[in-house]
């Protein structure tokens, strides 16, 4: 805050200076990618540099018609969204619970909810196979859905529950003596008042399920279920060999939905992120 | 209506005390004010009516029924909080019908009575807007507006004018006053400022570290205090009191003397006595009980404030508005002696 008093003018530049050098730092591989997957494939493994690159949709071309692609597409926004709505109805509830009641080993359980995420995922990779090819879930959708769920509950949980600590209890209170029962109150009170929160988790959980690879490859085994991040490994295989302007416009076409994003609510992210760090 | 009926009540979280006994009969469209400093337990007791705390041990009843397990929502009381706890997502509206909504009170007559609620507060020209949008008066008014909406069997409010100016504070007071008059809803209202209880109550019950000092009409309270500490609560600026000796019927402190007392005892005694009770005797012929130096003279148009210095401690007196003496000076002051207070000084219990 002290800063805030020095923002002089000539100081301004510097800072301008080192934001700017650090986002153009940042933003770079997403445009070097971009600029790998629209040349054509030959142009891209030359040994000489480039100075003039000549512009081919070569690679979005091939993305679409020999690849399926869209099902990829398809696949992973089923998988991510699917997971987060099941990740907001499992982790309110539960993050309510956590913040408001009080009852015997509550703290343990919220412990043991984000121990979870203390887990190297390789550890439990063998079992988890096991677990889905019993019940017979293997190589679909769903059970991506359910993975990716699992394995972001417990950040939603923590997140959400975060902001509902810090929501006035006067406000239950009062909607208590206005006749309203605890579910109206989730319902009615709480959820509209930690919407940002809500938010928040749910495109942190995003973020995690569009980068998740190795229960990925795990479940998906054939192109039925597979997903962009397990696709793009795809391309690095087979008779073709490496495609790497295809693998470039898929990872640039995977960064644009998060991007927008991540700047859309960059405001309730910081929050939300140091919140959770802090109230643990 | 209702009747509240406290007994036995403490409330206790481990080691900490909120309420340590606290018996109390609230009648029907009664008007009740708990006073107290901050920290005395008036809130818990409160919430402890509202459903919203549960009592370590005693019962409340209202209208002669067990409540204690009754749930809040069941109590069918409405309560004004310390902080509004207006829902900051809706409009001063929804706010407002919110209750309606939760008790089930036919749709068709929402607007009608939302619309009544903020005219009895003046709020109608901001139910479009959300609680962030208005001043604190306002959001006050929101709350207050949001408890009548329906009618409950009993009010309950939290300090619900701490956070007004002064002009608005007295407004409100008178308001809040009319309305429950109008409404003939019996009323718990908290607050820890003395003129708010003295002008609204119909009794007033004085806390103090979770005890009851007295409960008594706004007249009781102030003529015939229980204690040291009531007496020095109430009033303003509040009573003078002072500790000295009891000998012979008469009593003796540094600068002070009173003879000739009606009263049979001795020994370590605390005299009281307000300052609008006391009198400048400045005719030397006159007889005197006080003898001390001006501290300060403070004018306030209606009257003067003048401090005196009795041994170690201040010592007040109401006079009037053309008084005016030098710093230091000496002063003569006689006491009204048919309104003087003697108190025991170890319990502070009244001596009568
Ligand atoms: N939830 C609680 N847990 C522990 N102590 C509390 C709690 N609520 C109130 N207290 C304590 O009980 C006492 C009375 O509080 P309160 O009723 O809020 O006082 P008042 O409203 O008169 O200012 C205070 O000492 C307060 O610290
Ligand atoms: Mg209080």
């Amino acid at each position: 805050m002290a800063s805030i008093r020095r923002t002089g003018g000539e100081k301004l530049w510097i800072r301008y200076l080192i934001l700017g050098a650090w986002a153009l730092f940042c933003i770079t591989p997403a445009l070097w990618f971009l600029s790998i997957g629209l040349r054509p494939r030959t142009e891209i493994i030359t040994p000489q540099p480039i100075y003039w690159p000549t512009f081919s949709l070569d690679a979005w071309h091939m993305l679409w018609s020999d690849w399926p692609m869209a099902k990829y597409l398809r696949n992973s926004v089923a998988a991510i969204f699917g997971s987060v709505l099941i990740d907001l109805v499992l982790a309110i509830p539960a993050a309510y619970s956590l913040a408001r009641y009080e009852y015997r080993g509550r703290d343990d359980i919220g412990f043991y909810i984000l121990s979870t995420r203390m887990m190297a995922p390789a550890i439990v990779a063998i079992p988890i196979f096991f677990l889905f090819r019993n019940a017979g879930l293997l190589d679909t959708v769903w059970a991506l859905m359910l993975i990716y769920a699992a394995v972001n509950l417990s950040v939603v949980t923590w997140i959400i529950r975060s902001y509902m600590l810090d929501i006035p209890k006067e406000l239950e209170d009062s909607a208590r003596t206005d006749g309203a029962s605890d579910l109206r109150i989730l319902w009615e009170i709480i959820i509209p008042a930690i919407r940002p929160g809500i938010i928040t988790a749910a495109v942190i959980a995003m973020i995690f399920a569009i980068n998740e690879f190795l229960f990925t490859l795990l479940i998906a085994s054939t192109p039925k279920a597979y997903t962009m991040s397990v696709a793009l490994a795809n391309f690095t295989g087979g008779s073709d060999g490496v495609i790497y302007n295809a693998i470039a416009l898929v990872a640039f076409l995977a960064f644009i939905p998060v991007f927008i994003v991540v700047v859309a609510i960059q405001k309730h992210l910081s929050r939300g992120l140091t919140l959770g760090a802090v109230k643990g | 209506m209702a009747r509240i009926e406290l007994e036995g009540i403490q409330k206790r979280w481990g080691p900490v005390w909120g309420v340590r006994d606290v018996n109390l009969d609230i009648k029907d469209e009664e008007l009740v004010v708990f006073l107290g400093p901050s920290g005395c337990g008036k809130t818990t007791t409160m919430r402890m009516i509202a459903g919203l705390e549960e009592p370590t041990e005693g019962t409340i009843r209202m209208d002669g029924e067990l409540v204690n397990d009754f749930d809040a929502r069941d109590r069918d009381v409405a309560m004004v909080f310390q902080g509004y706890a207006l829902y900051p997502n809706m409009s001063i509206y929804e706010n407002i019908r919110f209750p309606l909504r939760m008790r089930d009170v036919p749709k068709a007559e929402h607007e009608k009575l939302v619309r009544e609620a903020a005219q009895l507060v003046e709020l109608e020209d901001y139910l479009d807007r959300k609680p962030g949008a208005l001043s604190g008066g306002q959001r006050q008014r929101a709350a207050l507006a949001r408890a009548i909406v329906r009618k409950p069997k009993v009010f309950l409010m939290d300090e619900p004018l701490s956070n007004l100016d002064a002009k608005l504070r007295h407004a409100m007071r008178v308001q809040i006053k009319h309305l429950q008059r109008q409404l003939r809803i019996t009323t718990v209202y908290v607050t820890h400022d003395q003129i708010e209880a003295m002008t609204l109550a119909d009794r007033i019950v004085v806390m103090d570290s979770g005890l009851i000092q007295q409960i008594g009409t706004p007249d009781e309270i102030y003529s015939d205090p229980a204690n040291t500490f009531v007496a020095s609560f109430i009033g303003s600026p509040p009573m003078n009191i002072v500790s000295g000796v009891i000998e012979n019927r008469t009593f003796r402190s540094e600068g002070i003397e009173i003879p000739e007392l009606q009263i049979d005892h001795s020994g370590p005694t605390s005299f009281g006595i307000r300052p609008e009770d006391c009198v400048v005797a400045r005719d030397a012929s006159r007889p005197s009980h006080f003898r001390g130096s001006v501290y300060g003279v403070e004018p306030t148009g209606d009257l003067t404030y003048l401090t005196m210095r009795a041994g170690d401690k201040n010592f007040e007196v109401k006079t009037d508005r053309s008084y005016r003496a030098d710093l230091g000076a000496e002063e003569r002051i006689a006491f009204d002696t048919e309104r003087m207070y003697f108190f025991d000084t170890e319990s502070g219990r009244r001596i009568t």
